[in-house]
């Protein structure tokens, strides 16, 4: 099964962070190729999104199914196509990076929403569509400083098609994976950056 | 048009081919070996135009490689085929032109370029039962192509939305038995290959005629939209207009330009103003808008088979794109294969589905005077179970979840009302198609008869490869929409591909070729690969012309 992983380091809390990813809405003027969803349940939406595929665009129907929210730290889901033969899944990790630790991430305490869960799948699976323009969100360049706080963002995503076009389409979705996962992470992290530590960076 | 007063040239080359497509390339191939220097401009930012999107094949007569497949062919049995086709529509002189010198013009492609053609032994002429046509062998298959052939142009070269993916020669698309099996295609070998970088079709032919003309160190001019062409005092075209990154581009052509910018199918005024039935859903790249045709058109030059097209009736599934337009995808099967038929708002058949889709196209622009409607507009292809447990239908292979983009019925009256066809008439039309497709045979329509129809059916479905009953629930429908190719009305040209004026004179400097030409072939559709082969030809034939005319004083 294609799968990618991808990393990044804001100098910000996780708090700050989940506070923006728990409310969609935050999320959705960055993205594009969203279609409509609908939410079926706590843990279940359908979603439609117009999503680059090789050389076209094309619809694609998606049913997200939340398997593990830890408020603060992680959430995990499955990804099951309805009208493609495509399924998948994924895992956002936040991670406390400590300087004085030598980096080693600090333990969340969890606390499982899955409301929350949902909120950020909204803006997840619209982020894996998103057709990249060549261009990468700027990231500022925030001066690290000795014992400041920060935290690790990491995404793993995997996505396998079945049926007889399965390893075609594997073909085709592996290269657009990875962009996909760096672009759904290095967006967040320029927003909050620049909301957050914008004035500091510039000075 | 524009008069060259003071301002500097900024290129200055002997010949200019405004497109890159099959007809350009080989234009500017067939310039630069007459020791010309070429420049070649096209509008979009890859390389290939229509020609790269399609099938890739070259429909030749009489060409080399034939006797390879054991098919024999002559001068006097082409002209005989084209001929009956072409219906006094077009220059017999043309005509004898492109049948004598389409040989030569393989030999030379070959020669110039990787391209290494294959002849389709099992892939009839259109009509093979006529005087002169063949069960094979004149449609040339350009194989596969390497793209890393092409270094930093790789990712320049136009890639088919349908075809792009899949590298898959047309030889082995037949022996594989695309239509009648696909799900049992490679589709592992073809990822691999798709990592590899290897492209079919279009792609390969494409591929393999810009590799030549990379290794001539002459690169297309890409995102550069020709807006003029420019005329000396005395009429003679001796340059072009273009733009390249917001900014004028002045390109003089010391001996001439060739304009091979393709078909005007995506130009809804020139549509409607010249065509013989509404073009709703072109197969074509949008940026086909006929401007080539009208920068012809404003020196005076003369027209011919403007109201035909390279027909093709076409599928849409909602929300596919292509350069930000609705991908329309060609139907060469679905209609062709048993477990389907074609019907119009009364629920009736009207044409032999499976016949070839240049021909068969006419059928859907039947006029009634009484009502003053198209009777055969809307209309739907309608399959069973049957047919989706077996074959392919655009993007659905077997195995794989039905379509949401099928409209979908328990019953057949249900289905007609689901799509607006009369379900008494769909109940009496299926009913005879099912007695038909019982006996192999068609007597209202002929499907199956013609080796053409059974090229695109299922060989081991007995007794008629093209002929199976619609009857297993649920039952499926699709709208099939009026589309094409692309156009093939322009500036009639002369046998040196001369574009003339109304008087038959040439306009000096001027040439055409490909879609933008009054096509050559008339209302007719000879063979798969007859838009390319022509383009390519009368492309030979213009570089060449042009190379060796003489430079203005």
């Amino acid at each position: 099964m294609p799968e990618v992983e991808y990393a990044t380091t804001l100098p910000l809390s996780r708090a700050l962070i989940w506070d923006f990813v728990k409310d969609m809405n935050n999320w959705a003027p960055f993205l594009t190729g969203y279609q409509k969803h609908e939410i079926l349940d706590e843990t279940d939406s359908v979603w439609t999104l117009k999503g680059d595929v090789g050389i076209l665009s094309r619809m694609v129907n998606l049913r997200a199914h939340i398997t593990e929210w830890v408020d603060n730290e992680r959430v995990a889901f499955t990804l099951t196509g309805l009208n493609e033969k495509v399924d998948g899944g994924g895992v956002l990790v936040m991670e406390d990076v400590q300087p004085d630790a030598g980096g080693a991430p600090a333990p969340a305490a969890p606390a499982r929403r899955p409301w929350f869960g949902r909120r950020f799948l909204d803006w997840l699976f619209r982020a894996m569509f998103r057709r990249m323009h060549g261009e990468a969100p700027k990231r500022l360049a925030a001066p690290a400083t000795a014992g400041a706080v920060q935290s690790r963002l990491t995404f793993t995503l995997q996505m396998e098609a079945g049926g007889p076009t399965g390893p075609l389409v594997n073909a085709m979705l592996g290269p657009a994976l990875l962009p996909a996962a760096e672009d759904l992470a290095n967006k967040i992290a320029a927003h909050l950056e620049r909301v957050h530590l914008g004035s500091e960076a510039a000075a | 048009m524009w008069f060259r007063k003071s301002k500097q040239w900024h290129v200055d080359v002997d010949v200019v081919v405004i497109g890159s497509g099959a007809a350009g390339l080989t234009a500017a191939l067939a310039a630069h070996a007459a020791r010309a220097r070429v420049a070649v401009v096209e509008k979009a930012d890859r390389v290939g135009g229509t020609s790269a999107v399609s099938g890739g094949v070259v429909w030749i007569p009489n060409n080399r490689h034939m006797a390879k497949v054991g098919i024999a062919d002559s001068v006097d049995e082409a002209l005989t085929y084209v001929g009956r086709l072409a219906d006094g529509r077009s220059d017999a002189a043309l005509i004898q032109r492109f049948v004598e010198t389409g040989p030569e013009m393989v030999d030379f492609v070959e020669s110039s370029t990787p391209i290494a053609f294959q002849a389709l032994g099992r892939y009839p002429d259109y009509h093979p039962e006529f005087a002169g046509g063949k069960p094979g062998g004149r449609s040339l298959d350009p194989g596969l192509f390497d793209t890393n052939q092409l270094g930093a142009w790789k990712d320049k070269l136009r890639r088919s939305p349908v075809f792009g993916m899949t590298a898959m020669s047309v030889t082995e698309a037949t022996d594989w038995g695309v239509f009648a099996k696909p799900a049992a295609l490679p589709f592992g070998l073809l990822a691999k290959r798709f990592k590899q970088g290897l492209v079919c079709y279009g792609g390969a032919l494409i591929g393999g005629l810009l590799k030549g003309l990379l290794d001539k160190g002459i690169e297309p001019m890409l995102s550069t939209p020709v807006r003029e062409l420019i005329i000396d005092d005395d009429g003679r075209v001796i340059g072009v207009r273009a733009e390249q990154a917001g900014k004028e581009l002045l390109i003089q052509a010391r001996r001439g330009v060739i304009l091979a910018s393709g078909g005007f199918e995506w130009n809804p005024e020139l549509v409607r103003r010249f065509l013989g039935g509404p073009l709703t859903h072109p197969n074509s790249p949008p940026g086909a808008d006929g401007d080539g045709l009208k920068m012809a058109m404003a020196l005076g030059a003369d027209l011919g088979n403007m109201n035909e097209a390279w027909w093709c009736p076409s599928l849409q599934i909602p929300g596919e794109e292509y350069e930000g337009r609705p991908l329309h995808r060609g139907d060469f099967a679905t209609r062709s294969l048993p477990h389907s038929l074609i019907v119009n708002r009364r629920g009736q058949r009207f044409v032999n589905e499976a016949h070839n889709y240049n021909d068969m196209m006419k059928a859907f622009f039947a006029f009634d005077p009484v009502s003053y409607e198209r009777t055969n507009l809307p209309a739907w292809i309608v399959i069973d179970q049957q047919y989706l447990d077996r074959y392919a239908l655009l993007t659905y292979v077997p195995g794989m979840p039905v379509p949401d983009w099928l409209v979908k019925a328990d019953s057949l009256d249900e289905l007609a009302r689901a799509i607006g066809v009369d379900g008494k008439g769909l109940a009496a039309t299926v009913g005879r198609f099912n007695r038909f497709a019982v006996e192999g045979v068609d007597p209202d329509f002929r499907r199956g008869e013609s080796l053409y129809d059974h090229f695109y059916g299922d060989p081991e479905h007995q007794p008629n490869p093209n002929l199976g009953t619609v009857e297993k629930p649920p039952f499926y429908a699709i709208q099939v929409h009026p589309g094409a190719i692309g156009t093939k009305g322009g500036a009639r040209v002369n046998a040196s591909a001369q574009v003339v004026r109304v008087d038959g004179e040439p306009i000096a400097g001027l040439y055409a070729a490909g879609n933008v030409m009054a096509g050559v072939t008339g209302p007719g559709y000879p063979g798969a690969g007859a838009t390319i082969g022509t383009a390519m030809t009368f492309g030979y034939i213009a570089g060449r012309h042009a190379a060796a005319s003489a430079r203005p004083g």
